[in-house]
């Protein structure tokens, strides 16, 4: 369960309680819209979140005081996703790694890819369409763009939350942009903007 | 508008192509230095103009409806009664 390489530390019940406390619970909303945006489900959502918060007190001493909680956090609730919901709910996404490293580093990317998805659109997207398009999604571009555009995280804690390298958070992020982006411009076609 | 150079160059000399530079500002990865000099790259590039706009505003799009407000207010007490049950 360790996020660094940080020696086991030894606190006391007094000061557990005072890390989880301060340092764990002024996560839990941002936590929750984390479990919810990854099950898509509000009561899933709160089983994953107690179960990892309860995890994060039963391996507290692996978390170093004043370090970055809201990562590690973050880090616990995706694997509690991956190893006990996603096992039990259905087959794991399928994402072709390759053919997104294929696509990034490939001449095309300067291209503009939703040439006429336009921000006044966007404007009157005052509903869920942004929700919408975001949870339908697969749930590794979903997961990339919430830690980065929700919840404001670097590509180095993106890697560490996900266990995969920097190169790959950023063509995954850019992929999954392109992939909200075309979303969108389906929403703004179905409200009678951007006819050719 | 003076020529300064290019903040966004790699290690090994590389200049970035447009979609990378965007791409460090969408990100979040971007320096100050980066940021200003993509500004004034705007000045002269319109498709990145255009693609600036309209990504920052599906990310603050995002960030209005997308942060879910608070938990369920029974979580907390639930979680500090599993955590204290647990501990004695």
């Amino acid at each position: 369960m360790e996020f660094e390489d940080a020696p086991r530390q030894h606190y006391s019940e007094k000061e557990k309680q005072e890390v989880f406390d301060g340092e764990f619970m002024p996560h839990i909303h941002s936590m929750y819209n984390f479990g919810y945006r990854l099950t898509l489900d509000r009561d899933d959502a709160k089983d994953l979140v107690q179960d990892t918060y309860l995890k994060a007190f039963r391996f507290i001493e692996s978390f170093q005081k004043g370090t970055n909680a809201k990562a590690w956090l973050f880090r616990i609730l995706k694997n509690s996703f991956i190893n006990d919901y996603r096992k039990k709910s259905k087959e794991p996404s399928k994402v072709d790694y390759q053919e997104i490293e294929t696509y990034y580093n490939s001449e095309e990317v300067d291209r503009q890819i939703t040439p006429d998805l336009r921000v006044e659109s966007l404007k009157d997207m005052i509903g869920d369409e942004i929700s919408n398009a975001l949870n339908s999604l697969d749930v590794d571009f979903r997961t990339v763009i919430i830690l980065c555009d929700l919840e404001g995280f670097k590509y180095e804690e993106m890697a560490k939350i996900l266990d995969i390298p920097i190169g790959t958070v950023r063509s995954r992020l850019h992929r999954a942009r392109n992939l909200l982006k075309e979303k969108l411009k389906s929403y703004a076609q179905s409200m009678g903007y951007n006819k050719a | 508008m003076a020529t300064t150079s290019n903040p966004f160059l790699q290690a090994d000399g590389k200049k970035p192509t447009c979609m990378e530079m965007l791409q460090s500002i969408l990100d979040g990865d971007a320096t100050s230095d980066q940021k200003d000099y993509f500004k004034q790259h705007m000045d002269h590039c319109m498709p990145c103009y255009k693609e600036y706009n309209l990504d920052m505003a599906i990310k603050e799009l995002l960030k209005a409806k997308c942060c879910g407000g608070s938990c369920p207010e029974d979580l907390v007490s639930q979680i500090k009664s599993k955590i204290n049950s647990s501990a004695t």
